[in-house]
């Protein structure tokens, strides 16, 4: 019995190291990795899918791996990466903190890397590129947006919903929307941060909102499941349109509400187009051609009136792949 | 040594106070009477910071975020009662969603869609039931295995992403009325809590889940059919996982791949907030949906307030410690510690 | 003798649970170097008075005092350090080896390291004091791997190995063999007499109470009735008298069916290769010996797991039932001896302990009113004394739930009984009351299977004996007309 058992862990085995090898094999072409936080959000699923669409146009190899929100595993990631013989790296790190020491190993090894949505640590150096979203402005012109939103509707006061603040990224969306908020005369009447990111909770989070507040205008959404669960909560209590919503991001679940009316405008966060993007500095940094070091893209906005429009069509292109 | 006798007088009778022959009512629910009663003040309390909190569009909202969570926190309780665990539920609920709104996709009615995704209920009931009692695997360690393979399958089925309910009339589940003037979620919760409790108490294998929990080995010698027991126990579980699943994609008319994970251990602590012991052989339906209010209720005071949602764990832990607080004094006080 | 040579008293000691007065003035002392025996029946005090003076329970009222060899008194904390107590049920942990569970006081301090060879030789000490040739091999096995006796014998070497000088043994041999009870005894006695060592010793068997106690004390209903007398001054009868028990004494004993005259009905067959038992219905049948050969027959006679030697024949039985369900459904039913872990559903009210069987024999569907009428019936049956049916087992006393595990087989049309010990840690009063309800089930027409290490239990109540070997293998039957001690000895290998 023992013995059956053991022979079929060694067949196994060896079946899992000839498909290893069998990676390892096609080594004429360049490869790179992408090296994703999580696998959990589609965001950094559609930043993989930029990357290897561009590395196909570009004629290379392409290997993804997924360091479960830890930066160990991402260190562990690396040189597994490395160690396969990797020539490239485009990377959404775990934190901007947690990339010194990757950098230092990775400039050791001489291998170019790239950031795509979240940047590295300020101060350092030592990578190729890093391509993310501009999120204070972005946080600005949203915030200008929803309040112009509220005004239409009669009134000043704003809710958000906010992703987790002890992100780098919604403490910059917030210094922005806040600075914007002054600056066109709203007040931002309550905060309610995400923990679980889902639209259940995001019901749940409007719904109290509007049930404390209910001389809010406009509703700021940091991320897509907010937009779509404050539309939800509007829609039931029959305010869709009687309330703004701008939110973040966009998916095809909030583009379906913009068509609806039922928000009104998205600023959308390119992910397939950071993943194409930091793809390309990476293969320029191979081939010795010309770098970016800092691409901070701005987020476009799009609105229910211009959805249609072939610019914002070219816009949803580089924000997620096309549905099958 | 001093020799003494005191008190020759044997009489050899005893005098004996009648027994109960009835349940009381008042001591078997005396734990889930001081929940209501902590819910109650936990509600005037955010009332004083927030008077909306005490408003009818409030009881609405605090129903029909509590009502997902009810309902898994009845087929919790029933593992819980047995002295098993189910760690699988979230999973559950968010496989039986994506599969769900997949089917619809593959251009199935919202019925029959809905029964497949109840078969996802049935399937990981059956696997955690089987390993459990077949196998003889300890609960945790199935449950844990299910709960990460309907978690990651739960990404699989749309690769991760959120998918729209295809069915126009499939928020009736949900948010219909089949009783005139009470929304469908608040009936099914109702109704669950009655069955559930009616069951526990008054049909015979309902007991058979306490005398299970209470010890597998004396209600094994006694002839209980343990095995059974606890296998119809994991698949409830599931099944009700499944359908509080369905439910919520029926509200929110989108399913996703992460919509149950932070349930699994808020219906545990429904359950043990509700008075039950993980040990086993305690719990009661009322106190269950008792625990999973008290943990909606303080999610909405936190917002309503506008507490960091941070301190959200913090005071459910806190109401944990209460609960169970309450439970030994009320227990220690009939002398049953 | 003084009062600064008590090693702990306590003066007019009040415990209530809720509503019910436990203890009502207890007045209670123990000197050093004697062993005392503590007595009562079921629900007297007993196990509260232990438990307060161990700390595992609080006092409401009344003083409570220890002090060190020259008579200074100590705080509780370091009182209670010199008071080990073994359990009436095993408080071991089945998980850690012998000499570990042995050791495991010395290790009370958390900072100090576990020291394995330290450990081994404490645990070999302790338990040479014992028995030598058990020390010699058990060191090493698990727990969990030991039977019942063998368990509390590590349970007693703990107590001794802890350096206590007070050990409170609560019936420690009702589940030892003659010759173990024997050994412990020497034990006890050698070390209160060279050591000082200060022993109370609670049992319900008289006979060892004579043996080992030269001081008693009973307490009855909360109160103290003797405190402190030689035991050699008071009669056997005096002591039940004392105990409120006298009414025990005056009821006639049971008599037994003789087998000629058996109950109409088909007779059951118990056999292991070569060997056969007829069990008539309505006849007893006791069985004794060490715990491996009986445990196994009871396993086969109940259903319960690996029982491949014995068959149990009667026609519409199937040979061996493959569970206890099988045999509860066929009219076997059981009550077990491991009344704590396999017996009680602790968390499950009285009504459900009693009817549960009923439940299963009957296939309900409806937990119903009925049932609280005939749970009350059979409580008054058994003179339960219980406020409320829906209170939990552990408001009863011990051997109160002992005749909960009996009430839940009685005035059920049973063709089997079979009952483990079911006498274990009950006093004499309820023990009479229980052999009458047994011989009351055995006139309906059941065939009942009692094993019992207690020799003049068996001779009282069973018709026929089945004896064990040492070795667990069946070594014969005696007729009832020559049931003796001898030839009880004679047969199980172990002294009267």
């Amino acid at each position: 019995m023992k013995t059956k058992l053991n022979g079929w862990l060694a067949m196994a085995a060896s079946v899992a190291l000839a498909a290893l090898s069998s990676v390892a094999h096609a080594q004429e072409k360049k490869t790179v990795a992408y090296l994703a936080p999580s696998l959990d959000i589609s965001y950094w699923q559609w930043v993989g899918f930029g990357v290897k669409q561009k590395a196909q146009e570009l004629g290379m190899d392409y290997v993804e791996f997924t360091s479960e929100n830890s930066p160990a595993k991402q260190m562990d990631n690396a040189r597994t990466a490395v160690t396969k013989g990797v020539d490239a790296i485009v990377i959404g790190p775990v934190s901007s903190t947690s990339t010194p020491p990757l950098l230092a190993y990775l400039k050791s090894q001489n291998i170019p890397i790239a950031f795509a949505g979240i940047g590295p640590q300020p101060g350092q150096t030592d990578y190729t590129s890093s391509v993310t979203a501009n999120n204070y402005e972005t946080g600005k012109a949203q915030g200008s947006f929803v309040c112009a939103l509220a005004k239409e509707r009669g009134g000043n006061k704003v809710g958000m919903l906010s992703l987790p603040q002890d992100r780098e990224n919604a403490q910059k969306y917030l210094k922005g929307a806040q600075e914007a908020f002054a600056a066109d005369g709203c007040k931002l009447a309550q905060m309610l941060e995400t923990r679980g990111l889902t639209v259940n909770e995001a019901v749940t989070q409007a719904n109290d909102m509007l049930t404390a507040h209910p001389d809010i205008k406009a509703i700021y959404g940091m991320y897509d499941e907010a937009g779509t669960g404050a539309a939800k909560v509007l829609e039931t209590r029959g305010l869709t349109g009687k309330i703004g919503i701008a939110v973040a991001d966009g998916s095809p679940t909030t583009i379906g509400l913009l068509k609806a009316k039922a928000i009104q405008g998205i600023f959308f966060q390119e992910a397939v187009g950071q993943g194409i993007d930091g793809t390309q500095q990476v293969f320029n940094a191979l081939t010795k051609a010309p770098v970016k070091k800092d691409l901070a893209l701005v987020m476009p906005l799009v609105t229910a009136d211009k959805i249609d429009s072939p610019e914002a069509k070219a816009v949803i292109a580089r924000v997620f792949p096309p549905s099958k | 040594m001093t020799k003494t006798i005191i008190d020759q007088a044997g009489t050899g009778v005893e005098t004996r106070p009648a027994i109960r022959t009835r349940e009381s009512l008042l001591s078997t629910y005396r734990t889930e009477l001081a929940i209501a009663g902590a819910i109650g003040l936990l509600v005037l309390a955010v009332g004083t910071q927030v008077p909306q909190a005490l408003s009818w569009g409030n009881f609405a909202n605090i129903t029909q975020a509590g009502a997902p969570l009810i309902i898994m926190s009845l087929g919790v309780l029933l593992v819980v009662i047995t002295g098993g665990i189910d760690l699988s539920v979230g999973s559950v609920f968010s496989l039986t969603g994506m599969v769900t709104a997949q089917a619809m996709a593959a251009g199935f009615g919202g019925v029959s869609a809905a029964l497949v995704g109840l078969g996802v209920g049935l399937v990981f009931g059956s696997i955690n039931g089987f390993l459990v009692t077949i196998a003889g695997l300890a609960p945790f360690v199935v449950t844990l295995i299910t709960f990460a393979v309907a978690g990651s399958l739960a990404f699989i089925v749309t690769n991760g992403r959120s998918m729209p309910i295809g069915d126009p009339d499939f928020w009736l589940l949900n948010s219909g009325s089949m009783i005139p003037g009470m929304p469908n979620y608040i009936l099914f919760c109702i109704v669950l809590l009655v069955a559930i409790e009616l069951f526990l108490k008054k049909m015979v294998a309902g007991r058979w889940f306490y005398a299970v929990g209470s010890s597998a080995a004396a209600a094994h010698l006694l002839g209980i059919p343990v095995k059974r027991t606890q296998f119809f126990a994991y698949v409830a579980s599931s099944l009700l996982a499944s359908f509080s699943g369905l439910l919520t994609i029926s509200y929110i008319l989108n399913a996703e791949s992460t919509a149950g994970s932070s349930l699994m251990l808020q219906a545990i602590a429904a359950v043990v907030i509700g008075g039950a012991s993980l040990l086993g052989g305690t719990g009661t339906a009322v106190g269950a949906v008792l625990g999973a209010l008290m943990i909606t209720v303080i999610q909405n005071g936190v917002n309503l307030i506008g507490i960091n949602s941070f301190w959200q764990g913090s005071v459910t832990g806190l109401a944990i410690l209460i609960a169970v607080l309450i439970d030994r004094f009320s227990k220690s006080r009939r002398g049953a510690v | 003798m003084t009062e600064k040579h008590n090693i702990v008293s306590v003066r007019s000691l009040t415990k209530a649970y809720g509503a019910t007065s436990v203890l009502k003035g207890i007045d209670f002392s123990v000197a050093r170097g004697e062993i005392h025996a503590l007595l009562g029946g079921n629900g007297a005090g007993k196990s509260t008075l232990i438990r307060i003076i161990t700390g595992t329970a609080t006092k409401d009222g009344g003083e409570l005092d220890f002090r060190d060899a020259s008579g200074n008194l100590l705080s509780e904390t370091d009182g209670r350090h010199k008071v080990a107590v073994v359990h009436q049920e095993l408080a071991l942990l089945p998980h850690l080896t012998v000499a570990e569970n042995i050791a495991l006081p010395h290790f009370r301090k958390g900072s100090r390291l576990y020291d394995r060879r330290l450990a081994t030789r404490q645990a070999h000490d302790a338990l040479s004091m014992i028995d030598r040739d058990f020390a010699a091999v058990a060191l090493n096995r698990l727990i969990g791997d030991l039977s019942l006796h063998e368990g509390q014998m590590v349970e007693i070497a703990r107590a001794l190995s802890s350096g206590a000088e007070l050990i409170l043994l609560d019936e420690p041999t009702a589940n030892l063999t003659a010759i173990e009870t024997e050994r412990l005894f020497d034990v006890l006695r050698r070390l209160t007499r060279d050591n000082g060592l200060s022993v109370v010793f609670v049992s319900h068997r008289m006979k060892e109470i004579r043996q080992i106690a030269n001081v008693c004390s009973i307490i009855r209903d909360g109160r103290t009735v003797v405190k402190s007398v030689p035991t050699a001054d008071l009669t056997d009868f005096a002591i039940i008298e004392h105990m409120g028990q006298a009414h025990a004494l005056a009821a006639p004993r049971v008599t037994k069916v003789a087998a000629q005259q058996a109950m109409a009905g088909e007779p059951l067959t118990i056999a292991e290769d070569g060997f056969t038992v007829v069990l008539q219905p309505g006849t007893i049948l006791g069985i004794a010996g060490a715990p491996a050969g009986p445990q196994t027959l009871i396993a086969a006679l109940v259903g319960a797991a690996h029982a491949k030697r014995w068959t149990v024949t009667r026609s519409g039985w199937p040979g061996r039932f493959r569970s206890p369900r099988e045999a509860a459904r066929a009219g076997a039913g059981f009550v077990t001896g491991d009344r704590a872990h396999r017996g009680i559903l602790h968390s499950l009210p009285i009504i459900d302990n009693v009817v549960a069987s009923r439940r299963v024999t009957r296939g309900s569907f409806f937990a119903n009113k009925h049932e609280g009428v005939e749970c009350f019936d059979l409580m008054q049956a058994l003179k339960v004394k219980a406020g409320s049916l829906w209170h939990l087992p552990n408001t009863l006393s011990g051997g109160t739930q002992q005749k909960l595990l009996l009430a839940r087989w009685l005035n059920l049309p049973s063709r089997l009984l079979v009952l483990e010990e079911p006498t274990r840690g009950v006093d004499i009063g309820t023990k009479r009351e229980i052999y009458q309800l047994i011989r009351d089930m055995a006139a309906t027409g059941t065939a009942i299977v009692w094993w019992s290490t207690e020799n003049a239990e068996l001779l009282e109540v069973c018709d026929r004996v089945l004896a064990f070997d040492t070795e667990g293998r069946s070594s014969g039957v005696i007729e009832r007309d020559q049931l003796s001690e001898d030839r009880l000895a004679a047969l199980t290998g172990m002294a009267a």
